[in-house]
C-alpha cells in the first residue's frame, strides 16, 4: 500500500520532492537469486564449525590463551566507591610493597594516557564524544576506574587493590535524567576537558547530544484535532530500565608486547579494526603497532562493542614489560562494563475515525550514565528505527535527548534503542486501536509499510555528522502481511478460551517489529578466499563471530557460489594482521554486508577456478557451472574435480597460478528485516501474577542462510526481550550504590522460568542481500515487551507502561481502576 | 601463605599439586593442570559455566577450594567423550544446535549427565528444574532442553 501507487507525490523528511529516491527495481548481482531446488550449502542445516570443539571444551576463549604465556601477569582494577566527586589522595605504598606485585599504575603514571577518548567502538570518527579518560582522578559513578595492579596471581592482584587509600572529596550526584537536565543540577562534565562535543551537546545541562527531526507539519495536525470531531488525539508516556547484556564470558583481554615490540592483544571484541585504530590513538602509538586478535568469544550483544579493559591492560603491560590478563568480574560487568539505556518516552498521535495515522509526536529522554558512549545515535534509534513501520503518517515529528547521570555507562545493546521505542511505539498503537475500537492488527495494517513503499522516516533526524545519516529507504522485500497471519494462527489470535476460575483472564498481544541490516553507508566488510590444492579453501574475512556463528554462514555463502561443501571452506577467526578490514560485528550486519563481500570472493575465486576447468574440459568458460564439488560443461556433461583444479592451478603444466578471490562490500541499502511478536498471558486479578504460555515470533529476514544458526538467533533474542520485559532494572541506594551485584539480584530467565519460545519463517527475498538474506541478530529482541504488555491489557484491561511488568504493578494498575 | 600438597584425580587422570587454601578449584583445574574446558561466567555459583562432577556429584567449581577436592575423582567436560567418540548427550547438544557462543555449555553438559545419570524418562519440566542453575545467554534454552530429553529418549530405548 504505497502511497505512490495511491498517486501521491514521494517526499523526504524536509519536504522536498524526492526525485534522487531508491527506485524500486534493484539491479540484482549475478547468482543472487536461485529457487530452493537449486540451493546446496546455503539453506541447510548446516552444523555450527564450532560445535564439535565446544561440547568437547576444547573451544579457546581468551582466558584459556593465559597458559601460553608464562610470564603473564595478573591485573585488578580499583574502583570509584563514591557517585561524583574528585580523588585528592591516592596511596598506593602498601599495594606496591606487597609480594608478587609487579606494577601499580595511577592516573598520575607515565604509561597511562591522560587524552580523553571514547569506549565506543565505532566507525570513524566516532559519533561519541571524548569524556573518558583511561584512569580518572574526577570520578563520575560507582565503578569508575582509579588505580590497577598487575601481580603474580588474581588473589594477589585482588588484594593489592584493597591495599590502596584513597580520599575522596565527594560531590552531589545525579541519578536520573529528568533532574540531570534540570539547571540547577549538579554538573557532570566540564566542556573545555571534553573533545569530539556531539550535536546538541549542552554540558550545562548535562547534555551529552540532542536531535530532532520532523516531516509535514506536527503541530498544525493536532491543531487541526482540536476543532475536529472526526480526530482522535492519544498520547501516552512510558518508561524502561536498565539492562544488563549478560555475556556468558565476562569482557577478558591479554596484552602483551610480541617479538617485534609490536603491542598484541587476544581479547573478548566485536570491533577488531575499531579497537585497534582507538588504542593506537589514545596511545599515540602507530596503527601498523597494534595487532588484535578475537578468538572465541563467548557472547557480546553489543556489550563487547566498548574498549573499555584493553587501555588498561596495555598501561599494565607497558609498566611491568609482561603479558598482562584482565577479566572483569560479574559484579564489574554489571556496573563497570556497558548497559542498556534506561529512556522515558511519550508518544501523541493524531488518528481518524477510519484509523488512519495524520500525525505522530515522539519525544525521548534517554539516561546515558556518567560517559558518552553510543549516546547520539542509539538514542536516536529510539523512535527513527520503529517510525518506520508507519512511515506513510503524513505528520511525524521525532525528539530525542541523551542526558548524563552519575550512573552506570549507558553503551550498544542488541536491538540499539529498538527494543526502548517498539515498547513505547507498539503499546502506543495498541491504545490508539482499542480508542477507536478497532482490532490492533487490523489497525496497524492499515497504516504500516509494505513492498515498494519508501521509508521517509528512519532518516528524520537530521543532525550531526555521525550514524544518524542516510536518506531515505526504499523497501523491496517485505513479508509483514504473511508474518502477522502466521503469528495469528500459531497463538490463536481472536480465539482464545477463557479460564474456568473467574479470577484468572487470558489475552493476547501482538507487537509489530522493524530493524536495519547494517548501517547504511557506513560498513564495510571484506574477504579473501584461496584454493588449496585439495580443493578446499581458506576463507579470511574480518567478520567477527562473537558466538552467533557468522563464520559458518559465511563458509555457506562461499561454498554455493564455488560448488563445494561448506565444510571444505576454512574460516579463520579475524585479526587485524591478517584478516581483511571490517567494521565489526554490530548493527546486524555480518550476514548482509560481510556475507555480500564474502559472496563476491567467492566469485571472483570461481572465474579463476574456471579458467582452469574450461582449459581441462575443452569447454568454453561460459558454459560451465560449479556444484557438488567439481566443475561441469553443460554440453558434454564432463565434470573435473575441484581437487583435481587445485593440482591444476599450482602444479600444472600450463601456466600456473594460485586461485585466490577477494572483494570489499559497501553500501547504501540497509533493507529492513521484519517481524511480528505475540504474547499468550493469563493473569490473576486478585494479585496481578501471570503466566506467559507462549511467545510466539514470525519473521521476515528474507533467505534463512542458516536455518539452525537463524532460529538460534531469534530464541535468544525473544529471552534477552522477555527479560527486558519482566525481569530487567537496576536498583541503587541514594548515593548511588549498585545493589544488583550479581545474577542473584537481576531477573535473567533461567531454564524453569523462561516460557515457550516459538519462532516462525516466513521467507521472502531481498534482492540486495547474499541469496536474498537480510539481518536476523537484533530484530526479535524489540518485540516481547509490548506484545505482553499489550496482552496483559488484552486479559485485565490495565496497561504497564513501565517497565518490568511485574504482578505488583499490575495489582496495583487494577487497584486503581 | 600456607601451602598443601593435594592429589586429584581428573577424568581418571592422578595429578599431585600445591594449592594455597584460598584456591578454588576451577583455577586448579584451568591454570594448574590445563582443564581449561570449564569457564568462568560469575564467582558466585550462579552462572553454572564451572559445572564440574566431583565424587559423583555436579558442583560449582568457582566457590569450592581445591583443598576441600583432595583425594577426590573429579570428572570434567573433557572427560566426557571416550578417546574422540562424542558421548550421546554431547552428539544431542551437537545434533539440536543445544548451543551457540558455547561459554555456557561445558557446565550445562555436566549438570546435565549427572542428572540423566539417575532420571528415568525426565518431563521436559524435570529437564528445566535440573538444569535451572546454569544459565545460557545465546540460545533460549529450547533447544537445551531438546537435547537432553533426546538424550534421555535414546537411553530409554537402549536399555
Amino acid at each position: 500500500m504505497s502511497r505512490t501507487e495511491d498517486g501521491d507525490e514521494e517526499t523526504t523528511p524536509d519536504g522536498a520532492s524526492q526525485t534522487d529516491a531508491p527506485p524500486v527495481e534493484f539491479e540484482e548481482g549475478p547468482d543472487n537469486r536461485r529457487g530452493p531446488d537449486e540451493l546446496t550449502a546455503v539453506s541447510s542445516r548446516e552444523e555450527k564449525a564450532d560445535a564439535r570443539k565446544i561440547v568437547t571444551g576444547e573451544a579457546k576463549y581468551t582466558a584459556d590463551y593465559a597458559r601460553e604465556f608464562p610470564d603473564l601477569a595478573a591485573a585488578k582494577v580499583l574502583r570509584s566507591t563514591v557517585a561524583n566527586g574528585v580523588v585528592t589522595a591516592i596511596d598506593t605504598s602498601a599495594a606496591e610493597e606487597m609480594d608478587g606485585v609487579y606494577a601499580v599504575v595511577t592516573p598520575d603514571s607515565p604509561e597511562v594516557p591522560n587524552d580523553p577518548y571514547t569506549s565506543a567502538g565505532q566507525s570513524y570518527p566516532e559519533p561519541s564524544p571524548y569524556d573518558l579518560r583511561v584512569l580518572r582522578k574526577r570520578v563520575r559513578y560507582v565503578g569508575d576506574p582509579i588505580a590497577a595492579v598487575a601481580a603474580e596471581d588474581v588473589a594477589t592482584a585482588s588484594a593489592a587493590v584493597q591495599a590502596i587509600d584513597v580520599t575522596y572529596d565527594e560531590r552531589d550526584a545525579v541519578f536520573d535524567a529528568e533532574t540531570a537536565i534540570e539547571p540547577d543540577a549538579p554538573r557532570i562534565h566540564d566542556p573545555e576537558r571534553v573533545e569530539n562535543h556531539q550535536p546538541g551537546a549542552d554540558y550545562e545541562r548535562n547534555i551529552e547530544a540532542h536531535a530532532e527531526g520532523e516531516i509535514g507539519d506536527v503541530d498544525g495536525a493536532f491543531e487541526a484535532a482540536a476543532d475536529r470531531s472526526d480526530l482522535t488525539v492519544v498520547e501516552t508516556e512510558w518508561a524502561t530500565p536498565h539492562q544488563s547484556h549478560c555475556v556468558g564470558e565476562p569482557h577478558t583481554t591479554i596484552a602483551r608486547r610480541d617479538q617485534d615490540d609490536r603491542y598484541h592483544f587476544i581479547t573478548s571484541t566485536q570491533v577488531p579494526y575499531h579497537a585497534r585504530r582507538q588504542l593506537a590513538r589514545l596511545f599515540d602509538v602507530p596503527i601498523r603497532d597494534i595487532r588484535v586478535t578475537k578468538p572465541r568469544i563467548g557472547g557480546g550483544f553489543g556489550g563487547k562493542q566498548s574498549i573499555v579493559l584493553e587501555p588498561i591492560a596495555l598501561a599494565l603491560t607497558m609498566a611491568t614489560d609482561r603479558p598482562v590478563k584482565l577479566e572483569a568480574t560479574r559484579k564489574e560487568e554489571f556496573h563497570a562494563m556497558r548497559v542498556r539505556r534506561p529512556a522515558s518516552i511519550t508518544v501523541r498521535s493524531v488518528v481518524t475515525d477510519e484509523g488512519d495515522l495524520e500525525a505522530i509526536d515522539m519525544s525521548v529522554l534517554t539516561n546515558s550514565g556518567a560517559y558518552g558512549s553510543h549516546g547520539l545515535t542509539a538514542s536516536g534509534a529510539i523512535g527513527k528505527k520503529q517510525l518506520a513501520l508507519y512511515t506513510h503518517t503524513p505528520n511525524i515529528r521525532l525528539e530525542m535527548t541523551a542526558a548524563h547521570t552519575n550512573l552506570p555507562v549507558a553503551g550498544a545493546m542488541r536491538g540499539y534503542g529498538a527494543p526502548q521505542g517498539h515498547f513505547a511505539l507498539e503499546g502506543h498503537m495498541d491504545a490508539v486501536a482499542r480508542e477507536l475500537g478497532m482490532d490492533p492488527l487490523e489497525f496497524r495494517s492499515r497504516n504500516v509499510i509494505g513492498e515498494g513503499d519508501l521509508d521517509v522516516a528512519s532518516s528524520i533526524l537530521k543532525e550531526g555528522d555521525g550514524e544518524i545519516k542516510g536518506g531515505a529507504r526504499r523497501v523491496r522485500s517485505c513479508g509483514l502481511p504473511e508474518c502477522i497471519e502466521r503469528g495469528k494462527a500459531a497463538i490463536g489470535w481472536g480465539d482464545v478460551e477463557q479460564p474456568d476460575a473467574p479470577h484468572l483472564h487470558r489475552g493476547i498481544g501482538a507487537a509489530l517489529t522493524i530493524q536495519s541490516s547494517g548501517v547504511p553507508n557506513d560498513e564495510l566488510g571484506a574477504a579473501h578466499i584461496k584454493m588449496n590444492e585439495d580443493g578446499s579453501f581458506i576463507l579470511q574475512t574480518g567478520a567477527v563471530d562473537i558466538g552467533t556463528g557468522a563464520d559458518t554462514a559465511m563458509a555457506q555463502i562461499a561454498a554455493e557460489i564455488l560448488g563445494a561443501r561448506p565444510e571444505d571452506i576454512l574460516v579463520q577467526p579475524s585479526d587485524t594482521d591478517v584478516s581483511p578490514f571490517d567494521y565489526g560485528a554490530y548493527a546486524s550486519s555480518t550476514t548482509y554486508v560481510t556475507g555480500t563481500a564474502v559472496k563476491k570472493a567467492a566469485q571472483d575465486a570461481r572465474e579463476q577456478l574456471f579458467d582452469f576447468a574450461a582449459r581441462m574440459l575443452g569447454e568454453p568458460r561460459d558454459t560451465l557451472t560449479a556444484r557438488d564439488g567439481a566443475v561441469y560443461a553443460e554440453r558434454s556433461g564432463e565434470s573435473v574435480s575441484l581437487e583435481a583444479i587445485g593440482y591444476e592451478s599450482i602444479y600444472g603444466d600450463e601456466e600456473r597460478a594460485q586461485v585466490m578471490g577477494e572483494a570489499s562490500h559497501s553500501t547504501p541499502e540497509s533493507p529492513p528485516p521484519f517481524g511480528a511478536q505475540f504474547a499468550d498471558v493469563t493473569v490473576d486479578e486478585r494479585t496481578g501474577e501471570f503466566e506467559v504460555h507462549d511467545l510466539v515470533y514470525a519473521i521476515d529476514c528474507g533467505t534463512v542462510i542458516n536455518p539452525d544458526l537463524a532460529e538460534g538467533q531469534v530464541t535468544g533474542a525473544m529471552h534477552m526481550s522477555y527479560e527486558l520485559a519482566v525481569g530487567s532494572g537496576f536498583s541503587f541506594d541514594d548515593d548511588g550504590q549498585p545493589e544488583v551485584v550479581g545474577f542473584g539480584d537481576y531477573g535473567i530467565p533461567k531454564a524453569d522460568t523462561q516460557p515457550p519460545l516459538t519462532p516462525i519463517f516466513v521467507e521472502t527475498h531481498e534482492p540486495s542481500g547474499p541469496f536474498g538474506a537480510k539481518a536476523v541478530a537484533e530484530i526479535p529482541t524489540n518485540g516481547v515487551p509490548p506484545a505482553l504488555s499489550n496482552a496483559i491489557r488484552d486479559a485485565v484491561g490495565v496497561r504497564i507502561d513501565d517497565l518490568p511488568i511485574t504482578a505488583e504493578k499490575i495489582r496495583a494498575a487494577l487497584d486503581a481502576e | 601463605m600456607s601451602r598443601h600438597d593435594i592429589s586429584l584425580t581428573v577424568n581418571g587422570t592422578e595429578h599431585e599439586l600445591t594449592v594455597e587454601p584460598r584456591t578454588l578449584l576451577v583455577d586448579a583445574l584451568r591454570e594448574d593442570l590445563g582443564y581449561t574446558g570449564a569457564n568462568v561466567g560469575c564467582d558466585t555459583g550462579r552462572c553454572g559455566a564451572c559445572t564440574v562432577r566431583v565424587d559423583g556429584d555436579a558442583i560449582k567449581s568457582c566457590t569450592t577450594f581445591a583443598v576441600q577436592t583432595d583425594g577426590a575423582s573429579v570428572e570434567t567436560v573433557e572427560g566426557l567423550a571416550d578417546d574422540g567418540d562424542l558421548d550421546s548427550l554431547q552428539a544431542q547438544f551437537q545434533e539440536n544446535h543445544g548451543l551457540q557462543c558455547g561459554y555456557c555449555t561445558p557446565g550445562m553438559l555436566m549438570t546435565a549427565d549427572t542428572f540423566l545419570q539417575d532420571a528415568e524418562d525426565p518431563s521436559r519440566d524435570e529437564i528445566r528444574e535440573a538444569i535451572e542453575g546454569n544459565l545460557c545467554r545465546c540460545t533460549g534454552y529450547h533447544n537445551i532442553v531438546d537435547a537432553i530429553e533426546d538424550t534421555a529418549g535414546l537411553a530409554g530405548q537402549s536399555q
